[in-house]
C-alpha cells in the first residue's frame, strides 16, 4: 500500500514538473508574442531615436531569438536565480518574497471564510431541497457567483468602510490585529464568489448522494438521521474536496481584483502590472510559483481522497 | 522628466496600473451615485476661490492619495510622473523648475554658456546630503555617468544622447557640453527631466538597484526617504539639511491607491489631505466631495490627429484637410472634455512658452497658425478634389486609459459618415497603444505630455527626422534648425511657430486640444501657484495650512 503511494507520488511529482517546464514555456510564448515593446513601455511617448530604443532592447537581451531567451531564462532560473525585473530594477526572488505573506494571507482568510460558511450552507440547502431556504441559498450563490469582484468590493467599501466605518477603505495597517482588519474586506470579496461557487457544488454533491439507495437502505433500517447524514457526507466529500483544490487557482485569479480594488500590494496586483509591461522575468517566476503551488495542492486534494474514500484506497492497492 | 501620455499625465506606470480599473469607471462611478453619493453642495470647482489663507501654521503629516502605485523611487528606472513628483522633493538636479516653467537653481547656483555648445555651473558649496556629508563635484559627476548608463537608467539614459562630454572645470564648476548645441539641452541635467544627483557612495552601495525598497535614494532635497513599501506607500521626512526655507509639512506620506473609485471612497473617508491626477471621468464627483476644492490647470498635453504622409490615401493633402476640417474641436472641448481644455491651434501648448510669454499672450501667438475649422462642406469639397472622391474606409486606435480621446474619434467618424468616409474605432490597452506609435499608421492619435518647458519639444520632434508623419518640407526643415540653436529665446519662439504655421498648410498633423490636470485638496491644505510644473519642482514649500 505504502508502496504503492509513493510510486503514485513520484508519477505526480514527474509530471507536475513536465507540466511547469510546458508552461513555462508557453507563458513565455505569449508574452513574447504578446503586442507591446518593453523599450517603448520603458521610454513612453517621448522621441527616442531608434538606437536609443536600439539599446534599451540589447541591455534585456530582448534583440536575441525567442529560444536563446528562454534558455538563458530557463538556465538561471533552475538555480533558483529569478533574475531581476526590468520594470523596478528589483530582484524578483525578493520582489515575490515581500508580497507573498499578504496574497497568502487575503487568500488563506478568504478560503477559510468561504468553507467555514459555504459547506454548511449547501448541505443545508441540499437538505431543504425546494424549501425557501434551499432557494434563498441558491438565490444568493446566484448573485455571488455572477457579481464581479471588483463591484462587490466598491460595495463593501462603500457600505462597511464609508458608511458605517467599520473597515479601513484600503492598505495593508501594521501590526497583526490591525494587518488583520485590513484584510477583512477584500477577503469577504474574494469569499463572497468562492463561497457561492462552493455552496453550488456541495448543494449538488450532498443532493444527489441524498437520492441514492444506500440512503433509503439506511433509514429503512432504522439508521439515525445523523449517521445517515455522516455516511452521506463522506460520500459527498471527493467532489467537494475536488472543488476546494480548485478554488486555489482561483483564488489567485480573484486576489488580482480584490488587490487592485484595495491597494494591496500583494502577488495580484504585481503579476497584473508585470503583464501589462511585458516583464518577463516576473511574469515567469509568478507563473511558475502559482503553477508549482496549484500542483502541489492538486496532490494533497488526491492524497486526501485517500483518506475519506475506501475505494479508491482499495483501487490503488490492487 | 515623465515620458509618457495618460488619464490626468499620471505616467506610465500609472497608466499601466490603470488598465485595469478603467474599464470599470463609468459602471462604478454610476454604481456609486446609485448607491446615494450625492453632491455635498460645498465644494466647487475654481480653487482660488474657495482656497482658506495661509495660518502659517506647521503642518505636522501631509497625506497624499497618488492615482498609482510606485515600484522604484529612482525616475531613471521608473519614469511615470508620480516617480517624478516624489524623486523632486527628495534628489536634486543641477537645476530645477519652478511653477512658472523656468528653470531655478538647484545644486548649481548659476548656469553660463561659454561657447554655442558649452554651459558653465556654479555648484553651491554649501549644499549637504541627507545624511549631512557635503555633496561633491564628484558625486555629481558620477550622478551623471549613472543617469547616462542604459543598466542602471534604463527609463532615461537615452535623453542624454546629446550630451558629449561632462568634466570639472573648477573647484566648484562643472562643464556639460552638447553635441548638437541644441538650446534645449539646459533641461537635461535638472530633476525635472533626466538627471537626480546622489553620493557616490550610495550609488555604488546600490549596486545598479537604486530606488528600491532595500536601496533607498539618499538626496540633497527637502525631504528624506524613511519608509518604502513598493506599490503600497512612501513617507518621507523633513530634513535641516537642505540648503532652502524648510517647508511646513515635517512629513509627508504618499498612499498609492490604483482604483480611482477606492481613492474616491478614501478621500470621502478622510484619509487624505491632497489626491493628484483626478480622474476627468470623475471631476464632478470629487468635485461634489464634503470639504473638497477642485483645482484645475493646462496640463500641457498635447492631442492631436497624425497623419502619415506616405501612406494612401494620407499621402493626398486634399483628404488630410478633407478630415481636419470634420473635426468639431470647440464641440469636443464644451462636450466630452466639459470645458477642461482648450482647442488647439498648434503643435506647442501655450504653457510651453512660461518666462518669455504669458499663457493668454502665447494662445494668442499660437492661433496665427493657420486653422481648419469645422464645416463639412469644405470638407466634401477637399474630399472632392482627392483621389478618393467617393470616400475611403480607414481606422483609429486610442488608448483604453484615454475614454475622451476614443468619445472624440466615435464623434468625428460620425461626421466622416457624412462625407463618405469609414472610420473604424479600436481601443487598445496602452502598452499596444504605445507599440502601434511606432508602426507609423495611416491615421492615428498623437496623445503627448511635454516634459520639459522648452516650446520645441513636441514640435522638433513632429517636425524633424524621423517624425512620426513621415513629413519633409524643406522650409519647416530650416525654420527648425535655426531654431535649435537661436539662443534668444523670443526670436527662437516665433521661428518655432513659423515651422508650425508652414507644416499647417500641409496638414501632416490636425490638433485637436490641450488638455487639463486636476488636483483636489481638502479645505485644511492650500497649494500656491499651482501650474503643470508646480509638482514637478520643490512643491512642499508652496503647501500650507489653510484657515
Amino acid at each position: 500500500m505504502t508502496r504503492q503511494i509513493l510510486v503514485f507520488l513520484v508519477r505526480r511529482l514527474g509530471m507536475t514538473v513536465l507540466l511547469l517546464l510546458a508552461l513555462s514555456l508557453l507563458v513565455y510564448g505569449l508574452m513574447f508574442l504578446a503586442p507591446g515593446d518593453i523599450a517603448r513601455n520603458l521610454l513612453g511617448t517621448r522621441n527616442a531615436t531608434p538606437q536609443a530604443l536600439d539599446q534599451v532592447r540589447a541591455q534585456y537581451h530582448l534583440d536575441k531569438p525567442f529560444l536563446w531567451q528562454y534558455t538563458h531564462w530557463l538556465s538561471h532560473a533552475l538555480t533558483g536565480d529569478f533574475g531581476t525585473s526590468i520594470r523596478t530594477g528589483a530582484p524578483v526572488g525578493r520582489m515575490m518574497r515581500e508580497r507573498l505573506g499578504l496574497t497568502a494571507a487575503v487568500s488563506g482568510l478568504a478560503f477559510l471564510l468561504s468553507v467555514l460558511a459555504a459547506v454548511p450552507a449547501g448541505v443545508v440547502a441540499a437538505l431543504h431541497r425546494g424549501e425557501w431556504l434551499d432557494r434563498a441559498l441558491v438565490g444568493w450563490s446566484v448573485v455571488g457567483i455572477s457579481a464581479p469582484g471588483f463591484a462587490v468590493g466598491l460595495i463593501l467599501l462603500y457600505v462597511f468602510a464609508v458608511g458605517l466605518g467599520w473597515f479601513p477603505v484600503y492598505g495593508t495597517g501594521s501590526g497583526f490585529l490591525d494587518s488583520l482588519w485590513h484584510l477583512v474586506l477584500p477577503a469577504v470579496t474574494l469569499a463572497l464568489g468562492l463561497g457561492a461557487f462552493v455552496v453550488k457544488l456541495t448543494r449538488a454533491a450532498v443532493a444527489r448522494e441524498l437520492d441514492e439507495d444506500y440512503v433509503v437502505f439506511a433509514r429503512s433500517r432504522g439508521l439515525g438521521r445523523a449517521r445517515v447524514l455522516g455516511i452521506v457526507l463522506r460520500n459527498a466529500a471527493v467532489p467537494v474536496l475536488t472543488s476546494l483544490a480548485l478554488m486555489v487557482g482561483y483564488l489567485f485569479g480573484g486576489t488580482l481584483l480584490a488587490e487592485v480594488t484595495f491597494a494591496l500590494p500583494g502577488l495580484g496586483a504585481l503579476l497584473e502590472q508585470s503583464v501589462l509591461f511585458k516583464d518577463f522575468p516576473v511574469v515567469q517566476a509568478l507563473t511558475v510559483v502559482v503553477a508549482v503551488l496549484i500542483s502541489l495542492t492538486a496532490l494533497l486534494a488526491d492524497l486526501a481522497y485517500l483518506t475519506v474514500d475506501p475505494r479508491i484506497r482499495n483501487r490503488m492497492a490492487r | 522628466m515623465p515620458s509618457t501620455s495618460g488619464p490626468a499625465s499620471s505616467g506610465r506606470r500609472t497608466l499601466l496600473k490603470t488598465v485595469l480599473a478603467g474599464a470599470s469607471v463609468l459602471s462604478a462611478s454610476a454604481l456609486l451615485e446609485a448607491c446615494g453619493a450625492q453632491p455635498s453642495g460645498k465644494a466647487s470647482a475654481g480653487a482660488a476661490a474657495t482656497a482658506g489663507a495661509d495660518t502659517g501654521k506647521q503642518i505636522a503629516l501631509l497625506r497624499v492619495a497618488l492615482p498609482g502605485s510606485l515600484s522604484n523611487l529612482y525616475p531613471g528606472q521608473e519614469s511615470g510622473i508620480l516617480n517624478y513628483i516624489v524623486a523632486g522633493i527628495c534628489m536634486e538636479g543641477l537645476f530645477g523648475v519652478d511653477p512658472s516653467g523656468q528653470l531655478v537653481p538647484g545644486l548649481a547656483t548659476k548656469v553660463r554658456k561659454a561657447g554655442a555648445k558649452r554651459y558653465v555651473y556654479t555648484i553651491r558649496s554649501d549644499a549637504r546630503f541627507q545624511d549631512g556629508s557635503s555633496v561633491t563635484v564628484a558625486d555629481i559627476l558620477y550622478s551623471i555617468e549613472r543617469a547616462r548608463d542604459t543598466a542602471t537608467s534604463p527609463s532615461t539614459a537615452a535623453y542624454w544622447a546629446d550630451l558629449d562630454t561632462a568634466e570639472q572645470t573648477g573647484d566648484h564648476e562643472i562643464t556639460l557640453t552638447s553635441k548638437s548645441g541644441d538650446e534645449s539641452f539646459v533641461w537635461l541635467p535638472s530633476n525635472a527631466d533626466a538627471l537626480w544627483i546622489l553620493p557616490k557612495s550610495t550609488w555604488r552601495k546600490a549596486g545598479g538597484r537604486i530606488g528600491t525598497a532595500s536601496a533607498l535614494p539618499l538626496g540633497s532635497g527637502p525631504y528624506k526617504v524613511t519608509d518604502f513599501a513598493p506599490d503600497s506607500h512612501v513617507e518621507l521626512e523633513r530634513v535641516d539639511t537642505w540648503w532652502g526655507t524648510a517647508p511646513k509639512a515635517a512629513r509627508i506620506r504618499f498612499d498609492f491607491i490604483p482604483d480611482d473609485n477606492t481613492r474616491l471612497l478614501a478621500w470621502k473617508a478622510g484619509k487624505a489631505d491632497l489626491a493628484l491626477n483626478v480622474p476627468p471621468a470623475a471631476f464632478r464627483q470629487w468635485e461634489s466631495a464634503p470639504r473638497t476644492r477642485v483645482v484645475y490647470s493646462p496640463d500641457r498635453s498635447y492631442v492631436g490627429l497624425t497623419f502619415n504622409t506616405t501612406v494612401k490615401p494620407f499621402d493626398d493633402a486634399h483628404v488630410r484637410k478633407a478630415i481636419a476640417h470634420a473635426v468639431d474641436r470647440q464641440a469636443i472641448v464644451r462636450d466630452i472634455l466639459r470645458g477642461h481644455g482648450a482647442v488647439a491651434t498648434a503643435l506647442s501648448t501655450p504653457e510651453q512658452f512660461g518666462g518669455l510669454w504669458s499663457s493668454a499672450e502665447a494662445t494668442r501667438r499660437l492661433a496665427a497658425v493657420p486653422q481648419y475649422d469645422y464645416s463639412l462642406d469644405e470638407a466634401r469639397r477637399e474630399l472632392a478634389e482627392s483621389s478618393v472622391p467617393k470616400g475611403f474606409t480607414t481606422s483609429i486606435s486610442y488608448p483604453d486609459t484615454g475614454p475622451q480621446l476614443g468619445t472624440a474619434a466615435l464623434a468625428l467618424a460620425a461626421d466622416l459618415k457624412k462625407i463618405g468616409i469609414t472610420l473604424h474605432v479600436e481601443e487598445l490597452p496602452i502598452e499596444q497603444w504605445l507599440s502601434r506609435l511606432g508602426t507609423h499608421p495611416g491615421l492615428g492619435y498623437m496623445w503627448y505630455f511635454n516634459t520639459t518647458g522648452d516650446p520645441g519639444e513636441l514640435a522638433s520632434w513632429l517636425l524633424g527626422a524621423d517624425n512620426p508623419a513621415r513629413y519633409a518640407n524643406r522650409r519647416v526643415t530650416a525654420l527648425l534648425t535655426e531654431a535649435g540653436t537661436e539662443a534668444d529665446p523670443a526670436k527662437r519662439a516665433e521661428l518655432l511657430i513659423q515651422a508650425q504655421s508652414a507644416q499647417a498648410a500641409d496638414v501632416a498633423y490636425a490638433p485637436l486640444w490641450w488638455g487639463q490636470s486636476a488636483v483636489a485638496l481638502t479645505d485644511a491644505v492650500g497649494l500656491k501657484d499651482y501650474t503643470s510644473y508646480t509638482l514637478l519642482g520643490e512643491w512642499p514649500s508652496r503647501v500650507y495650512a489653510a484657515r
